[in-house]
Order: C-alpha cells, then sequence, then structure tokens
C-alpha cells in the first residue's frame, strides 16, 4: 500500500511537471505569435530551387597520384521540396589491387540515385547543406585475375610460384543500399563544395567462378559481411531554375525564436 | 548531425580492422598419412625413426613414436615421389620404401587473404600412389596400403592407412 502510494505520488508530480512545462511553452508561443504579429511587414522569404551538378575530385586526385587507378565520378541533385534533394552519381573505375596472395584489376561503371535531407536550418539567403541520405547503387563491370600464388602452409617444396592467370571474368554485376551522411557550402556564387561519408550494405551480387568480387566499382573494397564504405570529396555547380515563397507560418516563426534566445 | 558523423567514422575505422587481412581460412592439404599394425589391423602402430624424404630434397624430418604423418605434395607438379626409411638411425636394421603419387591439381580460390589453395586428386589405381624398393632391394616394411580417399581436399580426413 505504502509502495502504491508513492508510486502514485510520485507519477502525479511527473505528470505535473510536464503540466506546468506545457503551460509555459503554451504562453511563451502566446507571446511569439504576439510579437510575430508587429514583424508582418517583412517581405516574405525566397529560396532558389535547382539543379546542381558536379564532380568527385576525390577520384580524379586519385587518379593523377595513383598509378593503378582512374576513375571519374559526377554527382548531381535536384531540389524537390525545401529539404529533399533528389541525388544521383555516375561514374566509372577501373582499379588494380595487389594483395599479397592477388592481383587483379576490376573495370566498371556504377550509378546511384537516392535523396538528401537537408537537417541545416540556413540564415538569410545561404544555401548550405548538412545532409543524410539514402542511396540504391547499381554497379556492372568485370574482374580479371591477374597472378596469384598458392597459399601453402608448408613451404617444404620451397616458395609456390606466382600463377599468372590473367582469366577475365565479364558480365558482373552488384546491387547496394549506401547511408550517405554529407555538407555542401557554398564558396562563391552557386558554386559548391562538399564532402560525404557513405557506408554501403551489399544486397546482391553476381559473382564469378571459383573468385570473388573484391572490389566493386561505386561500392569499393568489400568486407567480409558484404559491408563497405566510402568517400567523396565535390565540387559543383548550382543552376538556378525558379523561386519558391517560404511559406508564412515558417518566416514567421524564426525570427520569433531568435529573438527569444536573447 | 554531429553525432551521426562520429559514428560514421568509427564504424568506417571499426570496418577497416576487420580481420580480413590475416590468412585464417583451412588452405592448401598435405596429405595425411595414418600408421597401423598389420597384425592387428584396427590398433595404430607408432613409427620408429622414420625419416622421409621427397625426391630431390632436403629431409622432411625423422619421426618417432608418432601414428599421423602429415606429407605435403608438389603444388607446381603434378607428381611427388617420398622416401620412407624405417628405423633410419639403424645401419644394418634400417629399410627403405619409395611412395609415388601422381594427380591432377585444382587451384579453388579460398578468401582475400588466402588467396587461392591447391587440392589433388589421385588419378586412377593402382596409377595414382606407387609402392616401389630402392635399387639395392631391401624387401618392403610397408606391408599394406589403404587409400581411403582420393581426392585430397582437407586434412581434416585420413587419405591413406599404412600397414606394417
Amino acid at each position: 500500500m505504502k509502495h502504491i502510494s508513492k508510486f502514485t505520488f510520485s507519477i502525479t508530480l511527473v505528470l505535473l511537471s510536464f503540466l506546468s512545462n506545457a503551460q509555459e511553452k503554451t504562453s511563451k508561443e502566446n507571446i511569439n505569435i504576439e510579437k510575430g504579429i508587429a514583424k508582418d511587414s517583412i517581405p516574405p522569404k525566397k529560396e532558389r530551387y535547382g539543379l546542381r551538378v558536379g564532380v568527385d575530385f576525390f577520384k580524379l586526385s586519385r587518379s593523377f597520384f595513383e598509378k593503378e587507378y582512374k576513375a571519374l565520378e559526377f554527382v548531381g541533385d535536384y531540389r524537390i521540396t525545401r529539404r529533399h534533394f533528389l541525388a544521383a552519381e555516375i561514374g566509372n573505375e577501373n582499379k588494380t589491387v595487389n594483395e599479397d596472395q592477388l592481383n587483379f584489376t576490376t573495370k566498371g561503371s556504377f550509378l546511384k540515385v537516392g535523396f538528401d535531407y537537408n537537417s541545416f536550418v540556413n540564415w538569410g539567403t545561404m544555401e548550405n547543406v548538412i545532409s543524410i541520405g539514402l542511396r540504391y547503387g547499381a554497379s556492372s563491370f568485370s574482374q580479371t585475375l591477374n597472378s596469384y600464388q598458392v597459399y601453402n602452409t608448408n613451404p617444404y617444396f620451397g616458395e609456390t610460384p606466382i600463377v599468372l592467370s590473367g582469366s577475365k571474368f565479364d558480365g558482373l554485376s552488384a546491387q547496394w543500399i549506401e547511408v550517405v551522411a554529407g555538407m555542401k557550402a557554398e564558396v562563391l556564387k552557386n558554386i559548391f563544395v562538399g564532402f560525404s561519408f557513405r557506408l554501403n550494405r551489399l544486397l546482391s551480387q553476381k559473382s564469378p567462378d571459383n573468385f570473388e568480387n573484391l572490389y566493386i566499382p561505386g561500392f569499393n573494397r568489400t568486407y567480409n559481411g558484404d559491408f563497405g564504405a566510402g568517400f567523396n570529396y565535390t565540387v559543383s555547380y548550382f543552376i538556378p531554375l525558379y523561386k519558391s515563397t517560404v511559406k508564412t507560418k515558417e518566416s514567421k516563426k524564426k525570427p520569433n525564436t531568435k529573438k527569444e534566445k536573447k | 548531425m554531429k553525432k551521426i558523423l562520429v559514428l560514421l567514422l568509427i564504424t568506417i575505422n571499426l570496418s577497416s580492422c576487420e580481420k580480413d587481412d590475416i590468412c585464417t581460412d583451412e588452405t592448401t592439404p598435405q596429405l595425411v598419412l595414418e600408421f597401423y599394425d598389420i597384425s592387428n589391423p584396427s590398433i595404430k602402430k607408432p613409427v620408429i625413426n622414420l625419416t622421409i624424404t621427397a625426391e630431390g630434397q632436403a629431409s622432411l624430418g625423422t619421426f618417432n613414436g608418432q601414428t599421423k604423418i602429415l606429407l605435403p605434395l608438389n603444388t607446381s607438379q603434378d607428381q611427388t615421389k617420398y622416401s620412407l626409411k624405417l628405423n633410419s638411425t639403424s645401419i644394418n636394421g634400417s629399410n627403405e620404401d619409395f611412395l609415388e603419387f601422381n594427380y591432377t591439381r585444382q587451384d579453388i580460390f579460398v578468401s582475400r587473404a588466402c588467396g587461392f589453395k591447391t587440392i589433388f586428386e589421385l588419378n586412377q589405381t593402382p596409377l595414382g600412389l606407387i609402392k616401389s624398393e630402392p635399387t639395392i632391394e631391401d624387401g618392403f616394411w610397408i606391408q599394406d596400403i589403404n587409400l581411403l580417399t582420393s581426392n585430397i581436399s582437407t586434412e581434416n580426413e585420413t587419405h591413406i592407412k599404412i600397414y606394417f
């Protein structure tokens, strides 16, 4: 009985605190609305909508510095709502991987489509983006096993010779999902610089016989358990197409919340 | 947002620490020999100072008191010939027999770290496993051979039983 009353008491206490909180908020909001009316004379905020296209400079620079890597990736996004962007990447990769036991070359193209959600609240007319998004990726590629060395735990007959295989596996493919976290900042008028981190999860793949897809264009190196990771550094150009007025309700609220903090 | 970025960075770091750079899978198998007593075929019999040498190689070792020995097969040739010399430390009592293995090889992909392994398929009996004597004949110490499998793909099973 004692416990029950204790419980009831504390629950009531907690609930009461919510109540008072809620009241406080509503009173604040009331003030906001009152103050907001005074600010109504400000012209409604307009935001630009359009297409942003760019190039991944991370892949481009690696192509210059790494001898056995050639890749190009174009990125693009199209703003559909205040916070949502349709986004896509398309590219081509040619990479030779040299492992202890293996040497192989992967060549192919990839396409990723999805969306970005901008969680960054811009001030004034700024158009910066801190986003999280999803992509569906697909790649079509070929693998060439250049050479390999048989792994032998007992080196009694000496080190095993390197076998020059040269067998080529064509018509390979892979599909995956990517979670993207990135940011873009406008550094010059209409020119954006940004980067993104990606975590990939392989959905399906067509593997070669007696070999594996150890590298997939667009997906990058595969790890045990079908996971992968990626990074890009983009420079892109924004093509403004039209302007849209921000809804009055939101434009009213924002300057007020700022004032409240002061 | 910052939390998400930090989380992502941690996961990327973790995934790069994954142990797929070290080969831990089973790779090229060796031939597994087991030694049994000819007078009591169900009982294992330990070898005495058995020196094993592949043709053209230094000695693999001298085994004493073991009932199970692993013999590596040559992964760059289709034939491996071993000399098995029993009582090798004794001047008069030693006895040398040859075992010749003829096989086909196949390279199988294992993983990124291990690369490929070779598995062997012994040729049809009797050509897959040939027992022979040295030029100065001293009689066979190996009295019977039981080839359990001609498919040498794992070390988890015995491939050949030798009775002496």
